[in-house]
């Protein structure tokens, strides 16, 4: 008996843990894993291998089978692991199982996982696809609900919902989607309305600021239009509306008058000066004598003063320049036979009277002087 | 004020005729003529001679009085087989100007007790082809504070034991309007008078207001019926009554009902206001397109705006119909209206929301006790009010009449 119970003390039994490493020994039991590793090596874990093809063993009827997918799904839908759930539930799926409530199961849990991934339209697509399997599937609606709502589908939000309360009136999630939903789409209804209400003013708005330039006999020009010769130059809308480079507008005050956006330029230094509002009943000179109080810094010579100063259009289309006089108001200057307004916004030259420059500017063209 | 504003499905169009005979043998006759087993072509000239005879009030007590007449009337009603579509549709038509006289209400309930049940049944029957007569009628007898008001009432509160229909009637009733095509042979605008009289009851009322049934919220999209005046009154009818309700009140203002909405839209027109004023309002009425257009009826404009005074008698429900931008649309109404009794109605409800609170006690308006000299001389202003208001619309265009020759339509 003795020598019986010494064999103990001495032989150790097989698969026995060692004592430094029996901590990772354990840890590549099944039974004791913490974790499963994501992949299995039969090589390293035949244990494991084994479970494995027991438990996803073919043979077995796909109800099972994919019972057991729905199962791995919804583990993984818990640890938050949206993209294997995906996985899982869609191999569930593939096994073409024939009951129409563990497959809308399936889908429905499918929609949750993708929806939580920020695929809504594939978590919509499960949604429908469940609704289609089980029409009863209270689940199916409520998540094609809120996909719907996500997409600010807010009309398709609110009839699923009213289909899911046909089923159960005081089903509480519906009853605050169809809330939300409903809310929504009629503040975007509003929204809709009050941008048609923009339009029309704007419409309105372009249509009494053309009727006055045109009460004016002032003459407009698109770029576009000067292409095409055998057109009148026009007066057309596009351009009106949008604002030019620094932002100005046309604008028509209360009392029905004008104001341009108005350029000034300067080519004996390639300078211009911007006028955002010039006020059509105002003078030219009225303008000078403030922007010119100080002369400018690049007027080298010192020489542009209000009233040394000459104002001149190019009538392009004659290549013939026209003098306007300081005293005159900017209508009366716009509504000169040869003069024509490109893209809403008149300009103007001027130079230094009796400059060399001005004497070099003009030479070789035909100048209308003022008399 | 009470709870009132009856609506009627009115008289029929038909030629008066003329009786030699006695009544009794004429009775006699016809309860033969009417009965099942005669020739058809017999049977619906009889039915068409008793539709000429409601047409007329010594008419309709001459019919009245002939208790046989009645029920083998009632039996046509049925349409039993054999009989020809046209006499049973004079039937019905004949049964609908009955019904529309007040007086002789009993003597048809003592003759035919169960009609009010069967009237209900038919005009709930999604295939009847008469029960938009059958509405009529039945809108005809709940008109009046009665015996057959509250028969009517009792049994479209009961629960059935029907399988296929558990909801009481009066849910089914709901459902009938609301439902689009609910009955494709027959229109079912009377229903919404029926209602309306039905409202009159505070049993009825408290139905309506369960706020578990979702009933209201169903039935306020009819204010904007196109179809039918009819339907629009009735609805407005009921929501008016139901409004006697104080309780109700803050629910009904509230976002789960969002009742003024509704009340104000169809007196809202297509103006403009800043952008403030329109921040102001509710959702559903900014910005309104220029083609928007008002209630044409001036009665149901009248009857909105007397049903938002109601949702003013508490001081949080005023609060809230103030809160709800409700003096913007009316200003606007009121530039734009020409009713002298509507804009009458208007100025009043206006003074309420743009006056200075109430003192202390008289809180809640509806609950206020009136000492009988104030009483008096309040019904003494109202009077000398009336004949203003007569005197305006004799010198301004007349609307016409609403019951002459008013058939469903």
């Amino acid at each position: 008996m003795d020598a019986f119970l010494d064999k103990f003390r001495s032989q150790q039994y097989r698969g026995r843990l060692h004592e430094d490493t029996w901590e990772q020994e354990l840890d590549k039991i099944p039974m004791f894993m913490k974790e499963a590793p994501s992949e299995i090596n039969p090589q390293e874990n035949p244990d494991l291998a084994c479970l494995q093809s027991l438990i996803f063993d073919d043979e077995r009827p796909p109800e099972e089978q994919a019972k057991t997918y729905k199962d791995e799904g919804n583990d993984y839908f818990k640890d938050r692991d949206y993209k294997k759930a995906v996985a899982a539930y869609t191999e569930g799926l593939s096994k073409k199982c024939s009951d129409p409530t563990l497959s809308a199961v399936l889908l429905t849990n499918r929609a949750a996982a993708q929806y939580h991934l920020g695929n809504l339209r594939s978590a919509l697509n499960d949604a429908t696809a469940a609704r289609k399997l089980r029409p009863s599937h209270l689940k199916a609606i409520v998540r094609g609900a809120i996909c719907h709502l996500e997409l600010r589908n807010f009309s398709e939000a609110v009839s699923w919902c009213d289909e899911g309360l046909r089923l159960d009136s005081k089903e509480r999630k519906l009853l605050e989607i169809r809330a939300k939903a409903d809310k929504l789409k009629r503040a975007t209804e509003r929204d809709v309305r009050k941008a048609k209400m923009k339009e029309r003013k704007d419409e309105a708005q372009k249509g009494a600021l053309l009727h006055a330039v045109q009460a004016r006999n002032i003459q407009l020009v698109s770029p576009a239009a000067e292409e095409d010769e055998e057109e009148e130059p026009m007066s057309p809308r596009g351009g009106l509306g949008s604002e030019n480079a620094i932002g100005a507008r046309v604008s028509l005050d209360d009392h029905g008058r004008l104001s341009w956006p108005t350029l000034f330029l300067y080519p004996e230094y390639g300078q211009t000066d911007f006028i955002s509002a010039f006020h059509e009943d105002s003078r030219f000179i009225d303008h000078l004598m403030v922007m010119f109080e100080e002369l400018p810094p690049w007027d080298l010579e010192r020489k542009y003063h209000p009233h040394h100063l000459e104002l001149y259009f190019e009538d392009e289309d004659r290549e013939e320049v026209y003098q306007v006089s300081q005293e005159s108001t900017l209508l009366e200057a716009l509504q000169h036979a040869r003069y024509f307004v490109k893209a809403w916004m008149p300009a103007f030259l001027i130079l230094v009277k009796q400059s060399p420059f001005c004497k070099n500017f003009l030479r070789g063209r035909k100048v209308h002087r003022l008399k | 004020m009470w709870p009132g504003g009856s609506s009627c499905g009115g008289f029929l169009e038909v030629s008066p005729m003329e009786s030699h005979l006695e009544a009794e043998d004429v009775a006699q006759e016809f309860v033969t003529f009417l009965n099942q087993g005669t020739p058809p072509d017999i049977q619906a000239k009889a039915a068409r001679y008793v539709l000429g005879l409601t047409g007329s009030e010594p008419g309709r007590s001459l019919l009245t009085a002939q208790k046989g007449l009645l029920q083998a009337l009632a039996k046509l009603l049925e349409a039993p087989p054999g009989t020809a579509a046209g006499a049973v549709g004079d039937a019905w038509r004949a049964l609908v100007n009955l019904c529309a006289e007040p007086s002789i209400h009993g003597s048809l309930l003592a003759a035919l007790p169960g009609l009010p049940v069967q009237l209900l049944a038919r005009a709930l029957a999604p295939n009847w082809p008469w029960a938009g007569e059958a509405a009529a009628a039945l809108a005809n007898l709940s008109r009046e504070s009665g015996p057959a008001r509250e028969l009517l009432a009792e049994s479209s509160l009961e629960s059935t034991n029907d399988e296929a229909n558990q909801e009481p009637s009066l849910a089914r009733l709901v459902t009938a309007l609301t439902t689009p095509d609910y009955n494709p042979h027959a229109p079912l605008h009377y229903l919404a008078s029926v209602l309306s009289n039905l409202s009159q009851l505070p049993g009825a009322r408290a139905f309506l207001l369960d706020p578990n049934r979702c009933l209201i919220q169903h039935l306020l999209p009819l204010i904007h019926c196109p179809d039918s005046a009819v339907r629009r009154m009735g609805v407005v009818g009921m929501l008016r009554n139901c409004c006697f309700e104080h309780r109700s009140h803050e629910w009904l203002l509230g976002p789960q009902v969002e009742l003024l909405t509704f009340l104000l839209m169809p007196l809202a027109g297509p103006e403009e206001f800043s952008e403030d004023e329109m921040d102001r309002l509710p959702v559903d009425l900014q910005y309104l397109p220029p083609d928007k257009e008002r209630e044409p009826d001036p009665d149901i404009r009248r009857m909105l705006i007397e049903t938002i005074m109601l949702l003013t008698a508490t001081a949080p429900g005023r609060q809230l119909v103030k809160d709800q931008g409700a003096y913007l649309v009316l200003r606007e109404l009121h530039s734009w209206e020409r009713d002298p009794n509507v804009r009458l109605a208007c100025e009043k409800l206006i003074q309420v929301l743009i006056g200075d609170e109430p003192e202390a006690g008289m809180e809640n308006l509806l609950e206020v006790s009136v000492p009988p000299d104030v009483e008096q001389r309040l019904q003494q202003l109202d009077q000398q009010e009336q004949q203003q208001l007569q005197q305006e619309r004799e010198e301004a265009v007349q609307s016409p009449s609403r019951l002459d020759g008013l058939g469903p339509s």
